[in-house]
């Protein structure tokens, strides 16, 4: 009884520690409290972002007492399996990773857990976590019709144009294409210089080759959500088709049919292929990356634009947690966290990472650094093309629940035609009737 | 005679009684080894057979139990391009992978089964691709057909010739598939062939020669004849295994390009797990396994295999 009155060194001293909270970890010593000795699974694909956040686990862990593991996958092998945990109501997981092309259906299906009740309340999240911090159209694709937020942003995949070997372009007396037509132009003009290929691209063409569909006045679907009528068998899906399977088979490397995105990049990293265009997680590597042979030849720009503008691809995938976890609250604990603009901010202070949902971070001064990449503005390209998405609107056929099965039947259709298997026409007809019997299997209407 | 019948009447009835209750007896011994053999085996099978007349989708669970339309996934099955097309780039593959196997296997088999020292010490190097887990096997040809790290490429190359990228060419994925496939699998004919022919008595090869029969003429009227069961297993076995191809498909082509080397378990496959179409899937593995019942059943009809001598 004496003992517990006394002040002793040592209770003094735990008691500063107590009161001091590590800068980074603003805010958690409610939740070491609550939620000490949980531990919570979590699980994603492939992503720098993780590799980065993995370093500091252990900080998080030493805050809140919650252990954390993740599984991490390769994109396709995640997205099957996730598939299939959500649609069991598996328990497994307690943070997840909100594929972009899912989300529709994973929160369509009630497979994942609104985040509102966690945000709403200031004694679980502070008003200072800002929620609309998080950029308006990367968020839009994980809300419901009524608003409701399932994911955070983790990584906003802005497409931009990536060319490996700017200077043999500089060389050819011309600079980096901003149209269609001026990209066949460099391509000709460059394609095979000192050995290497002009274009370069992954093997998922319904995220590669919609840009340029969008770009010659095609669409995917008639209005999505509210249509999902496929609309591929129109004269601009048939002429952007053509263009595109030209474009990888004509300027490509030998088996460019087979790339995986990390071949894609190699090709790239390597100098053995110039320009591609994908998500900026993909193409900051070539300025950042310690193996790359093109840090002083590389430049980026904007997805070339066609007769109908530009429509650079932006793929937004998110943290939520499912429907079946039974660690919620430690779940959003680690969610709040990996997500917070602190948390944020060092990632690309110490690792560069490109891909922040957060415009506070995206504005901020050392995002601009991170971002200059080989002399070029990044930073400024990435926001604009996050602007240019504005409400997501363009981007909505991607997030649809049937687009997996459309975006099947889209990669089978370009396979075809790059292949000269069929005429662009024919492919496109084959993939709409295809399309539309998966989309009526699926229980949704399409027009007649 | 009365008297007989008297007597006999009472003891058939006693030896049928006696038989009833053996035979019930006998029927309660089985009846565990019967339920478990139900459970493990039929039962799946009669649920994929239920699951095939419902439109089940796992995005919405309300079409689990939904019997209105029980034959609306087989008429889709009837006019669905692609699963017609699967069905025939299943033939093309099956047809081939089983005849290069057996044809391979029984060549190396007739080699092996020479008395030599080295061959017999090559025996086990034959192997070797047999026990390879798949995915090692795929990894292994995914290196060999990706041009920009094949050493075949390389090699073609330094030849000043040029091949084309064989698993994104449609002229040439399938045969890709075939190749790799059949690398795999003919050790394991090779291997049954072989141990066949070890029992062939040496006596009827000598009568042949003695006869003034050649080697090929002993091969082929008095070896392979002799092994004609054996044969008829590992082709069986192999046609069966090829129904079931996976994992080279999955790895190295996607089915593609286009649906050049997309066979019918890829394309169930890809209906379960890529779209969550469970009803549909079950509707593309049922007429699968029948598909497989009947063609084993015509095989062994056609070839005899289990007739009485």
């Amino acid at each position: 009884m004496e003992a517990r009155g006394r002040l002793t060194r040592r209770s003094l001293l735990a008691g500063l520690a107590a009161a001091l909270p590590a800068p980074a970890v603003l805010g958690q010593d409610k939740a070491k409290s609550k939620y000490a000795g949980t531990t919570i699974r979590g699980a994603a694909f492939s992503l720098p972002f993780h590799q980065y956040l993995q370093n500091y686990f252990p900080e998080f862990e030493a805050a809140t007492g919650i252990k954390v593991s993740f599984d991490i996958q390769a994109f396709p092998i995640y997205n099957q399996r996730m598939d299939l945990e959500l649609s069991t109501g598996g328990s497994s997981y307690d943070v997840i990773i909100v594929t972009f092309i899912y989300q529709n259906r994973w929160i369509g299906a009630g497979w994942v857990t609104p985040l509102d009740e966690f945000t709403a309340d200031p004694n679980v999240t502070p008003p200072s976590w800002d929620t609309a911090d998080f950029v308006r159209g990367v968020e839009a694709s994980m809300r419901d019709a009524k608003g409701r937020t399932y994911a955070y942003g983790v990584e906003a995949g802005a497409m931009v144009l990536g060319a490996a070997r700017g200077d043999l372009i500089e060389k050819a007396g011309l600079s980096l294409p901003t149209t269609m037509d001026d990209l066949i132009k460099v391509c000709d003009a460059v394609n095979g210089k000192d050995g290497v290929s002009a274009w370069t691209a992954d093997k998922l063409h319904h995220w590669n080759w919609p840009p340029y569909l969008q770009a010659m006045g095609g669409r995917i679907f008639k209005n999505p959500p509210q249509n999902l009528t496929p609309m591929l068998n129109t004269p601009q899906a048939a002429k952007s088709a053509s263009w595109y399977a030209n474009l990888i088979t004509k300027y490509g490397p030998p088996g460019i049919l087979s790339f995986t995105d990390d071949q894609a990049m190699q090709s790239q990293l390597s100098g053995r292929a110039n320009m591609r265009t994908n998500a900026i997680t993909w193409a900051a590597p070539l300025a950042k990356n310690p193996n790359s042979t093109v840090k002083n030849t590389v430049r980026y720009g904007m997805v070339p634009a066609g007769p109908a503008g530009d429509f650079p691809g932006v793929a937004c995938h998110g943290f939520g947690i499912p429907a079946g976890s039974r660690q919620k609250g430690a779940a959003w604990e680690f969610i709040k966290w990996a997500l917070s603009k602190e948390m944020l901010s060092r990632l690309v202070k110490e690792h560069g990472y490109p891909s922040v949902c957060r415009r506070s971070v995206i504005e901020s001064e050392p995002f601009k650094e991170a971002l200059t990449l080989n002399g070029q503005d990044v930073a400024a390209l990435y926001l604009k093309v996050l602007d240019q998405l504005g409400d997501g609107a363009y981007m909505r056929y991607r997030t649809v629940p049937v687009f997996p099965q459309v975006g099947d039947k889209i990669n089978r259709a370009i396979e075809a035609i790059a292949t000269k298997q069929m005429s662009a026409a024919d492919a496109l007809k084959q993939a709409q009737q295809q399309a539309v019997e998966a989309i009526r299997m699926g229980g949704y209407k399409v027009d007649p | 005679m009365s008297l007989v019948l008297r007597f006999a009447a009472p003891r058939a009835a006693a030896a049928a009684s006696q038989a009833r209750q053996r035979r019930r007896f006998l029927t309660w011994c089985l009846a565990p080894s019967l339920a478990v053999l139900f459970v493990i085996t039929l039962a799946p099978m009669v649920y994929l057979v239920v699951v095939s007349f419902t439109p089940l989708n796992l995005t919405n669970p309300a079409t689990a139990w939904r019997f209105d339309q029980p034959l609306l996934n087989y008429r889709l099955l009837l006019s669905d391009e692609r699963f017609l097309n699967s069905l025939w780039v299943q033939a093309k593959l099956s047809f081939w992978t089983v005849g290069l196997q057996l044809a391979i296997g029984v060549g190396f088999a007739l080699l092996l089964n020479l008395r030599s020292g080295l061959l017999r010490a090559l025996r086990t190097v034959f192997l070797v691709p047999m026990v390879l887990p798949p995915i090692v096997v795929a990894i292994i040809w995914k290196v060999l057909y990706t041009p920009d790290i094949s050493p075949v490429y390389w090699t073609f190359k330094a030849l000043g010739l040029s091949l084309p990228a064989l698993i994104t060419d449609p002229n040439w994925a399938l045969p890709a598939i075939i190749a790799a496939d059949t690398w795999e699998w003919f050790p394991l004919t090779m291997l049954m062939v072989l141990a066949a022919l070890q029992t062939v008595p040496e006596e009827l090869a000598d009568a042949a020669r003695v006869d003034g029969a050649n080697s090929w003429q002993t091969t082929a009227h008095v070896l392979l004849p002799y092994i004609r069961g054996t044969l008829m297993v590992a082709g069986l076995f192999r046609l069966i295994d090829s129904i079931k191809a996976f994992p080279l498909i999955y790895l190295l082509t996607d089915g593609g390009p286009g649906s050049v080397t997309e066979v019918t378990n890829y394309y169930a496959f890809e209906q379960a797990f890529n779209f969550s179409y469970l009803g549909f899937s079950s509707a593309i593995t049922v007429v699968l396994v029948a598909a497989t019942l009947l063609l084993s059943w015509v095989v062994v009809h056609m070839t005899g295999w289990g007739a009485a001598e």
